[in-house]
């Protein structure tokens, strides 16, 4: 068996088992064992599956055919047709190992914990969650564009299907909105894929920046230019950064919090996904680097001035995540290898986190059924346990040490400072303060505040598995923020193949 | 008046602008802090503009300060224009797009 093909079955598993649920719907005991077992599986291929590629239909390009290449004439060998990849092509190296690993581990814990907090789970729920998981495995994979657009589009589906199946208050109001912002991005992420296509003759990244290199198309045309223009369009809808950071947050705050935790590590990861194929494809072009950090600067203010005036505790997680893509965007912008392994860092990081807080605040919806802040309070003496596991997350977040995203909002900052531009680390820190005064506001009225006398407490006790998941998420920001090396070394070679 | 009475009445005019619910101190202490990290980001930002000219920075700086002390309060009307209709996305989805397109396109063919 060729183990490479261990990568397929990365994005082939959850799809299958997806599938399979969905036709088991109301059959609860099946669905719990099929879903927990998917769930446990889906983090473990990763770490199982060695570095390579992977050719679909066994389409491999001539160069690394050498049956096929023996005796073929100068003709084709000489050009590109014998680099040329015929197929789609899924790339696993560390970076994607670590990142295909963590986003299966949230999965896991975002379906542990919707098994045990729903009576009778649905299995079209479960098939949401793997498919948008599934999807984003290929987009971190997946060196074909064309490939990533397909799989952009289920994600941006099931993570509708996500919001849908919440049963919140306007979910399906956010849902259709946005959907609706999608069929203006969407088409015109296609319409760059399309251009790229028409000039380049490929959608294989590897042969379009092959293409670039050896002079076959200007890549200062005009054309190529609105190509990069609207694909950066298409980024910033699917990683929900300005314009889409309202509606991002929007549906944080419609998904049920496991849905929630889920939708914002797709978000996380097919940014930086999407961010490394704008890299490798337009780095060349310094301009690229300058409208990244724009744009993340202006999420970073966006989101996190936004966050500070809301008054309902799931909106404001949804923009603090919004405010943290920034970070990851300002480490990608940067350009240097140091920088783009900060990003990196903080994007594992940052799907860590924010699972844990939506995870830890799904608990106060849980015992409340409410996420309004004005309506909330004393809910320290409910459960003093969750509130520290929540009160832990909220410092990870904020970057204070020893816990993980203090390391990669340090690397960012002094990455920032190396590329000579001393102001963004100025703005991160800031920044960073103000997401822990944000974080502290929402804590205090949620949980230290007297409790208001029309609160209602329910009487359903939180899950042993969701306390098991946040302790356990905990642990990784800990291992993280104490031995970074164990994330930095992985995603190092992706960042300096990038430079 | 006084530089104190400006800042007072600057603060008055953030808590009758921060929403139509019932004003507390959080939402008055929280929209207060959200209008100075915007006003200091912004401008902790346009220094990059000295990678460019030091003296377009200095008017640019100037010009932000001018703009941000005419428009405060200000985070009150980035909040209504921030909401969730969806008439306002779409705008600013549109706005984003021509401004994307242009930079990319005649910035780098005129720069």
């Amino acid at each position: 068996m060729d183990t490479n093909a261990l990568i397929a079955v990365m994005v082939a598993l959850p799809i299958a088992s997806a599938l399979f649920l969905n036709l088991l719907d109301k059959k609860d005991r099946t669905i719990k064992i099929l879903a927990i077992i998917t769930a446990i599986v889906i983090p473990i291929i990763p770490l199982l599956t060695p570095y390579g590629s992977h050719f679909f239909g066994g389409y491999v390009p001539l160069a690394q055919n050498a049956t096929l290449a023996q005796g073929l004439p100068s003709l084709i060998t000489g050009t590109q047709l014998f680099q040329f990849h015929p197929g789609i092509m899924y790339v696993f190296t560390s970076a994607q190992q670590l990142m295909v690993f963590v986003l299966g581990l949230i999965t896991f814990f975002a379906i542990f914990t919707f098994l045990n907090e729903t009576k009778r789970p649905s299995g079209v729920y479960a098939f949401l969650m793997f498919m948008g998981t599934a999807s984003v495995s290929a987009i971190l994979l997946s060196d074909d564009i064309f490939n990533i657009f397909v799989f952009f589009e289920i994600a941006a589906l099931a993570q509708v299907g996500i919001i849908v199946a919440s049963g919140i208050k306007n979910n399906y109001e956010t849902a259709l909105k946005y959907i609706l912002l999608g069929n203006i991005a969407g088409p015109l992420l296609l319409l760059g894929i399309v251009i790229l296509l028409g000039v380049t003759g490929n959608v294989n990244v590897t042969d379009m920046i092959f293409t670039f290199k050896q002079g076959y198309v200007d890549p200062n045309s005009p054309v190529i230019l609105m190509s990069l223009a609207l694909i950066t369009f298409g980024w910033l809808y699917a990683s929900g950064l300005p314009p889409f950071h309202t509606i991002k947050s929007a549906v944080y705050s419609k998904a049920l919090p496991h849905g929630a935790a889920l939708l914002q590590a797709f978000s996380v990861f097919t940014l930086v996904a999407i961010g490394i194929i704008i890299l490798r494809l337009f780095s060349y072009n310094p301009f690229t680097n300058i409208a990244i950090i724009g744009i993340s600067v202006i999420a970073m203010i966006l989101g996190i001035t936004m966050a500070i005036v809301q008054t309902d505790y799931k909106r404001i997680l949804g923009y603090l995540a919004v405010g943290e893509l920034g970070y990851i965007g300002i480490g990608l912008g940067l350009g240097t290898a140091f920088g783009i392994t900060a990003g990196l860092f903080q994007a594992v990081n940052e799907a860590i986190i924010t699972s844990f807080l939506f995870i830890g605040f799904g608990t106060v919806l849980y015992k409340t059924r409410t996420s309004n802040t004005r309506k909330l309070g004393g809910m320290m003496y409910v459960n003093p346990r969750v509130a520290l596991l929540v009160l832990l997350a909220g410092l990870a977040m904020a970057g204070v040490p020893p816990l993980n995203a203090f390391q990669s909002k340090l690397m960012l900052i002094q990455a920032a400072i190396q590329s000579g531009l001393p102001e963004l680390g100025i703005i991160m820190i800031l920044l960073s303060i103000v997401t822990f005064m944000t974080f502290m506001k929402a804590f205090y009225t949620i949980y230290m505040r007297p409790k208001p006398k029309e609160l209602e407490i329910l009487d359903n006790k939180i899950p042993r598995s969701t306390v098991i998941s946040l302790v356990a998420l905990l642990i990784i920001c800990i291992i993280l923020g104490l031995f970074p090396q164990i994330a930095t070394n992985s995603l190092q070679t992706l960042a300096v193949g990038l430079v | 008046m006084s530089f104190y009475d400006i800042i007072l009445k600057r603060i008055r005019k953030i808590q009758e602008k921060a929403e139509e619910e019932p004003i507390t101190n959080v939402t008055a202490s929280a929209m207060l802090t959200a209008e100075l990290t915007l006003i200091i980001s912004v401008l902790v930002a346009v220094v990059m503009v000295r990678l460019i000219h030091p003296v377009l920075m200095i008017i640019m700086i100037a010009a932000v300060l001018v703009i941000a002390l005419m428009a405060m309060p200000i985070m009150p009307r980035l909040r209504r224009e921030q909401n969730d209709d969806l008439n306002n996305m779409m705008f600013y989805v549109v706005v984003a797009l021509g401004i994307i397109v242009a930079l990319f396109y005649w910035g780098n063919l005129n720069v």
